[in-house]
């Protein structure tokens, strides 16, 4: 009778949780729908974008090729060649080992544990992407990941489980420190395809690197093969929840080392997003307003 | 606690006007995706009946003669008439194939359609597609020609369909030659045409 009174208050305090740092978090639920008010004429097309920036709409459109422009790089890439090379191997690795063991691995266990490893291995990445959120002083994406962390890591039971999203609503934020190095302006050098990894750049396997001293298992009295075992659990672990997407990659595309290579580029494009403003004169510093004290727990 | 009567009533006023008429873009997304849906979660069809009904239906809310102009992009000034046409005829049967191939991933999924933006003849549909734990932000670019709202590009977790394909297709334009791209075309065509061998199943 207590355990299941116990049980109710949880989760009542979980959802009771859940707006207040939707607040701090900027849960999308909100932003979406206060941007989101239908017009009653359908006959034209009328300004619809409320709370959404305009020139967040004109970027919808940036890519209209102007007449006589330069070909379209969207990544350099010197190396091509040895990359391809690698990307052989990576493809014959995928197809005759990965996959396969993958294929078993999903075989022996059922979709709730593999979810669960994965949940574990997500909540370890936390300290990395709370980092990089800092780094970029974005306290939105600070303020769901500690959050995460936090409820994941007690109430998730070691983050096997996922309360933060299931009950809280906030979702995981993507940051690393390439991303990090990104928002500084700093870009790719060039395009890279690491063995068993995959596509990169050199700044983003420069990142990678860095991540990797804010990763919690190299604290720990693991031996070297230990740690890579454990590397591969995860990769597989991810490969046996995928939904064949490289498959599909190789399936669809004329050249899939040049889709992969622009869906990585634009990918990255997108995830580094806004940038830090260099012009001190104009417009706000960093994360725009949310830095702003008043304007922290209250968005409008 | 007030927040949440915030909330609330922000969903009631949500939900109150949505039984108006909805705006014109978002509808014509809803309308293809369900005609697409239904298609797909009818279960008297067989797979290769489901992918002719859909590729017949999919093609109206296309604007093909606008997504081959931005997938050459440049190339698309330097080519013949012939070529333009050759082209928009490969490329119509390759967007086809790899829209039939994904659907039939995510058919079990749901879509939540979020907002949308209208600016003079064009629209962006900010959708999201649930399936499986997963989440995948979808965006719908539409343009307005001839009297009709039509999707010219998809951008599928900030990766613009069009613009991969623009970069793809015109290195291999600079390398082969449009003769050497409507050869690799043809030969995907031809793969993808045929019934699944290779890939595996879930």
């Amino acid at each position: 009778m207590f355990q299941r009174f116990a049980i109710i208050v949880l989760l009542l305090a979980l959802a009771g949780v859940a707006p207040v740092s939707a607040a701090f978090a900027g849960d999308d639920a909100i932003v979406v729908i206060a941007a989101y008010t239908p017009t009653d004429s359908v006959d034209q097309p009328v300004v619809v974008a409320a709370s959404a920036p305009q020139d967040d709409f004109a970027a919808g459109f940036d890519d209209d090729p102007a007449p006589g422009d330069a070909s379209e790089v969207l990544i350099a890439d010197p190396l091509e060649p040895l990359n391809r090379g690698v990307f052989w191997v990576n493809d014959k690795l995928y197809f005759y080992l990965f996959k396969p063991v993958a294929r078993g691995y999903r075989a022996v266990l059922p979709h709730p544990v593999r979810v669960s490893v994965g949940n574990v291995f997500s909540n370890l990445g936390a300290p990395v992407r709370i980092g990089n959120s800092l780094l970029q002083f974005k306290i939105e994406d600070l303020g769901a990941e500690v959050y995460r962390f936090f409820i994941n890591t007690t109430f998730g039971v070691g983050g096997l489980f996922d309360p933060a999203a299931k009950f809280g609503g906030v979702k995981p934020r993507q940051e690393d420190f390439g991303q990090t190095l990104g928002y500084y302006h700093l870009d790719h050098g060039c395009y890279l395809v690491l063995p068993i990894v995959g596509p990169s750049s050199l700044r983003d396997a420069t990142g990678s690197f860095v991540d990797s001293f804010a990763d919690p298992l190299r604290y720990t009295n693991l031996e070297t093969e230990e740690y890579f075992a454990i590397k591969m659990v995860d990769m597989t672990n991810r490969l046996s929840l995928d939904r064949d997407t490289y498959e599909g990659i190789v399936r669809d595309s004329l050249d899939p080392y040049l889709f992969i290579r622009a869906a990585y580029a634009q990918r990255r494009q997108a995830q580094v997003g806004k940038t830090y403003n260099m012009n001190l004169l104009e417009g706000p510093l960093f994360d725009g307003d949310r830095l702003d004290p008043f304007n922290l727990f209250g968005q409008n | 606690m007030k927040r949440i009567i915030l909330l609330l009533s922000l969903i009631v006023l949500v939900l109150s006007t949505v039984c108006h008429a909805l705006p014109e873009p978002q509808a014509k997304v809803e309308e293809m995706v369900n005609s697409v849906l239904s298609v797909m979660r009818d279960s008297q069809m067989t797979l290769d009946q489901k992918k002719s009904q859909i590729s017949g239906r999919v093609q109206q809310f296309l604007n093909i003669d606008s997504m081959s102009r931005r997938t050459l992009g440049q190339y698309w000034d330097g080519a013949s008439v012939e070529q333009r046409e050759h082209f928009a005829r490969l490329f119509i049967k390759i967007l086809e194939a790899t829209y039939l191939n994904r659907i039939e991933d995510y058919s079990d999924g749901d879509v939540k359609y979020q907002k949308q933006r209208v600016k003079d003849d064009k629209a962006i549909i900010d959708t999201v597609i649930v399936a499986n734990e997963l989440e995948i932000p979808v965006q719908y670019l539409m343009i307005y020609t001839d009297g009709s709202l039509q999707v010219f590009d998809l951008v599928i977790e900030g990766v613009s369909l069009v613009r991969n394909y623009r970069s793809s297709y015109g290195e291999i334009i600079r390398r082969d030659g449009y003769d050497g791209l409507f050869a690799l075309m043809e030969e995907k065509v031809r793969d993808m045409s045929e019934p699944a061998s290779g890939s595996s199943v879930q």
